[in-house]
């Protein structure tokens, strides 16, 4: 069984972002790997790693600048066997390169350059576009069946099981045959951290190289991005007496209560 | 500088890059040369009559410098997870039984002003 894990390098989750002329500002700013992607790579290493399951090879894959090779680096450390990048120039947080590029030029990868993937693990959502929206567009591409937002994924013979967290609560569904397009949640596992030792055994792990541009994949944003601007400030809260003057701002000052 | 010292401290830097602390990696680094120096942790003078048991007491004073490590990589994890929960789920979309239980408390009251 291959499994392909879907990677992304993004702003790092602690940086405090800001909006420049064109966007948010991305000079000088530190990246890293998507925390949800990090998730998945480490579900396909877990299942890799598993006694009973049968997966011979986890392939990473990236798309973006160049500097996107750190990013595979650091998922080849926490386990994968190989790396794919995608090379291209386009700002990948919604304002160039968006959802359904990416999840065509995932499908060209798996339809052409690999065969035989059995299981495609992306994370839920990239926190710089919050989108959410390659995992499900790239099983819709395919016709593969999917399972979003997943909190636990087991192996059960020819598929999978799969329990999805949703806002009513937990929902365990069976994919009763692979290949299959997961994409996971935060409750799914701990992603392990990559140390030295490992970081250095990644350097003789394989990356392969592409050019999105001669992927043959239409990479034209589908949506324009008509304006970015940051939150407005909060205002500062007032402590209130009583019940009754409190009942008397929500009503006539915020105006929530008829 | 003993191999395994200077190794140690690479680990340390390593990690400390992800460091959540407003200083941030300037506080790691600061924070590890002052401890790698201090003698309280490892002295080789303390051992000049015994070699062998001087590279054993620093062998273990580096597992020390090692625990420390795993140490760090767990506040940085506990950190990024707490913060993805807060942002991204902690049954954010629905209303919480504090919020709920206020709010029915005024629609109680004002539909018996009424």
């Amino acid at each position: 069984m291959k499994i392909l894990v879907g990677v992304k390098r993004v702003v790092d989750y602690a940086v405090k972002v800001r909006v420049g002329a064109n966007g948010v500002d991305l000079k000088n700013v530190k990246m890293s790997l998507n925390p949800f992607c990090e998730i998945a790579v480490e579900e396909a290493v877990k299942l890799k790693e598993h006694k009973k399951s049968n997966v011979s090879e986890v392939v990473a894959l990236s798309i973006g600048p160049k500097q996107c090779q750190e990013t595979l680096r650091t998922a080849l450390a926490m386990g994968c066997d190989r790396g794919i990048h995608i090379m291209t120039d386009k700002r990948g947080d919604y304002m160039e390169l968006q959802s359904d590029a990416v999840a065509k030029l995932f499908q060209k990868i798996v339809e052409e350059k690999e065969n035989d993937v059995d299981l495609v693990l992306v994370g839920k959502q990239a926190i710089d576009s919050d989108c959410g929206q390659v995992g499900p567009m790239l099983a819709g591409y395919m016709g593969w069946p999917q399972a979003t937002f997943a909190a636990n994924v087991e192996l059960d013979g020819d598929g999978l099981l799969v329990e999805r967290e949703t806002d009513q609560g937990t929902e365990t569904i069976k994919i009763p045959k692979l290949p299959a397009v997961v994409s996971c949640d935060l409750r799914l596992n701990t992603p392990r951290y990559a140390t030295l030792p490992n970081i250095m055994k990644a350097k003789k792990k394989k990356v392969d190289t592409y050019k999105a541009e001669e992927l043959g994949v239409d990479l034209e944003p589908k949506n324009k991005v008509l304006e970015v601007f940051e939150p407005p400030p909060r205002k500062e809260g007032i402590m209130v007496d009583d019940v009754n003057s409190l009942l008397d701002k929500l009503k006539n000052e915020a105006g929530l209560i008829q | 500088m003993h191999p395994l010292v200077r190794d140690l401290y690479k680990r340390a830097i390593m990690v400390g890059r992800d460091y959540p602390h407003p200083r941030g990696i300037e506080f790691v680094r600061d924070a590890w040369k002052k401890a790698l120096r201090d003698a309280q942790n490892y002295h080789p003078q303390a051992y000049s009559a015994d070699p062998r048991g001087a590279e054993k007491e620093l062998r273990k004073a580096v597992g020390r410098g090692r625990y420390a490590i795993r140490e760090m990589i767990g506040v940085i994890q506990l950190k990024k997870y707490r913060t993805m929960r807060r942002r991204y789920g902690a049954g954010q979309l629905d209303v919480d039984g504090e919020s709920k239980r206020i709010l029915d408390a005024c629609r109680d009251l004002i539909h018996e002003g009424n």
